[in-house]
């Protein structure tokens, strides 16, 4: 999908709820005025067929804000990931990008990470790497900041699943793309190098980057996330500092909000189409 | 963990002993042909130096190499040759070039490695070219390769060569054998856009083993038989014979090969295809085969 160019930089003021707070902008040390906007998906929709995924989703991502997007399986989320990544075009609405002028705009992640087996992890970088005119040393660099230079020799067919998807961050963060936009980052991966996951990438919205990730780990979620957006039935249910939605949910952590929003549901994966909603 | 630094205006971001150059004063896109070199390198490393492709260009050499001991041997000459190869050639290189090629954008596609080239700045035709630019440099290794030996045993084989093949005097040289070579890779290069639009078509193993079948069929069979039953239905006239031959890729190859590498040793007798058509007609279908790729890479 083409995503919209403009360039107002976000010179509309929103008066929406569903906007970052002033929460947010002591949370990260950034400006989050309309200014800061590099992505916005305005009233998203998509529908396979006749089952509708995703209904009026709205959002905003913020140079230096960590955009966390929670919900159960089936909520939509890898559907409005890839909307927002430029990788298919929604059934209505409109995504605009008004970052900085990059060869690469989005950096992705998708859910499963794979490469092309028969060549090693220096290899399969440095391709990348090559595609936004960037040398093979400094595709290194990006597999350095995941900890992962020592295996820039392995073939990527050898790595495990969690190398696998840190290979998959570095080659996001290729190219310094104003948006990093990752699907489930912390799949796979154990606690320790999941924490390691979520702070570098902490890191890097302080650089300047607005990160955009769909994770399932609410606690880290809470710990690490500037704004949380958790989607249930294909709708926006949550929009703010994880610290607002707790409260808004009247509940004690993420992980109540989202026991309290699947309470009816327990059990049970809900079926886009399928499972009655109402 | 490791702490933040500030990254500073060098754009350097230090954390702890890692470090990643995020300069953006040296993140340029790149030139069309350094996309196309990173494609074709890729190609290589994961699609030509393996063992797969080695089996491959050894079953390839061992067919080759065996019809011309099982025929006429090294000793018959260069035109001898051409013929007893041209009918294997026309089964065997749309097979090869569909083995070597029915993967190549799949594979992509089913590992979601398509999604992330989504994300720089290459567009599904550099995606499309370097992909088949990479490969066909294997099928010429797999299919070249045994031809060009072949050409050793036959050109060091010290008999008395043959002046006359059937009824019709000609001379038996090697640029016949070459222009074999060359018409060979032709009809190769071809057939692998038609592979490599095939791959781009398909979403799935089981659609790309059923579209594999399919289109063999379809290449091998399907456009010679449907070439032949339009002529006898009167569909195709006597004299837009030979250029219809052209619509079909195997009817243009057979034809080139017959018009350039074999009925000009003997100088006479009836044309037996339009090399003019028979050109355009492979250009057609391997430009078309990899527009047909690109588009199906856009949707």
């Amino acid at each position: 999908m083409e995503i919209q160019r403009t360039d107002e930089r976000g010179d509309e003021e929103s008066g929406d709820d569903e906007r970052m707070t002033s929460t947010q902008s002591e949370q990260t040390g950034f400006e989050t005025a309309a200014d800061s906007t590099v992505l916005r998906a305005t009233d998203i929709e998509h529908s396979y067929g006749q089952v509708e995924v995703l209904e009026g989703v709205s959002l905003e991502l913020h140079e230096g804000a960590v955009t966390a997007l929670i919900g159960p399986n089936g909520a939509g989320k890898t559907t409005f990931i890839r909307a927002l990544a430029g990788l298919h075009t929604p059934t209505a609405g409109e995504i605009s990008y008004s970052g900085p002028d990059r060869p690469r705009q989005i950096g992705y992640l998708p859910q499963r990470p794979a490469f092309r087996p028969g060549q090693t992890v220096e290899q399969a970088l440095t391709f990348y790497a090559s595609l936004v005119g960037l040398s093979s040393e400094q595709a290194l660099s990006a597999l350095d900041t995941v900890g992962l230079l020592d295996a820039k020799d392995r073939d990527v067919d050898a790595l495990s699943g969690g190398m696998k998807r840190l290979v998959g961050i570095a080659q996001a963060r290729i190219g310094n793309p104003p948006i990093v936009i990752l699907d489930e980052p912390g799949s796979g991966l154990d606690p320790e190098m999941s924490l390691h996951v979520f702070q570098s990438l902490n890191d890097l919205a302080a650089d300047g980057t607005a990160i955009l990730l769909s994770s399932h780990d609410l606690a880290l979620v809470e710990e690490t996330a500037d704004t949380v957006v958790m989607l249930d039935d294909g709708s926006l249910l949550y929009h703010g500092s994880p610290s607002e939605v707790i409260a808004e949910a009247n509940a004690t952590s993420l992980l109540d909000v989202f026991r309290e929003s699947r309470r009816a549901e327990a059990g049970t994966v809900s079926v886009r189409g399928v499972t009655d909603n109402d | 963990m490791t702490e933040q630094v500030d990254a500073g205006e060098s754009g350097v971001m230090e954390q702890g002993e890692q470090t990643m150059n995020v300069d953006e004063a040296t993140i340029k896109e790149p030139s069309t042909g350094s996309v196309f070199a990173s494609f074709v390198r890729r190609e290589i490393n994961t699609a030509i130096l393996t063992g797969s492709f080695v089996a491959l260009a050894l079953t390839v050499f061992t067919v080759i190499i065996g019809i011309t001991l099982v025929g006429s041997g090294f000793s018959a000459g260069y035109v001898t040759t051409v013929i007893e190869l041209l009918t294997p050639l026309q089964l065997l290189v749309p097979v090869v070039a569909f083995v070597l090629g029915f993967n190549a954008i799949l594979s992509d596609r089913r590992s979601g490695e398509l999604d992330v080239l989504q994300t720089y700045p290459v567009s599904a035709w550099q995606v499309v070219l370097g992909v088949y630019l990479g490969r066909a440099l294997g099928m010429v290794i797999a299919i070249g390769g045994p031809l060009v030996l072949l050409f050793i045993p036959i050109a060091t084989t010290d008999t008395p060569r043959l002046p006359m093949y059937a009824s019709h005097t000609g001379a038996d040289t090697p640029i016949l054998y070459l222009r074999l070579i060359v018409l060979t890779l032709l009809f190769a290069l071809v057939m692998l856009a038609v592979a490599v639009a095939l791959s781009a078509l398909v979403s799935s193993a089981r659609t790309a083993v059923l579209g594999v079948g399919v289109g063999l069929i379809l290449i091998l069979f399907g456009l010679d038989l449907a070439l032949s039953a339009g002529f006898s239905i009167g569909f195709i006239s006597d004299s837009r014979l030979l250029s219809s031959l052209a619509l079909s890729p195997v009817s243009a190859f057979r034809g080139l090969v017959l018009e350039l590498a074999l009925t000009v040793t003997e100088g006479t007798g009836p044309d037996t295809a339009s090399p003019v058509a028979s050109l355009i007609g492979l250009f057609v279908w391997g430009g078309g085969s990899l527009a047909v790729a690109a588009w199906a890479l856009k949707q």
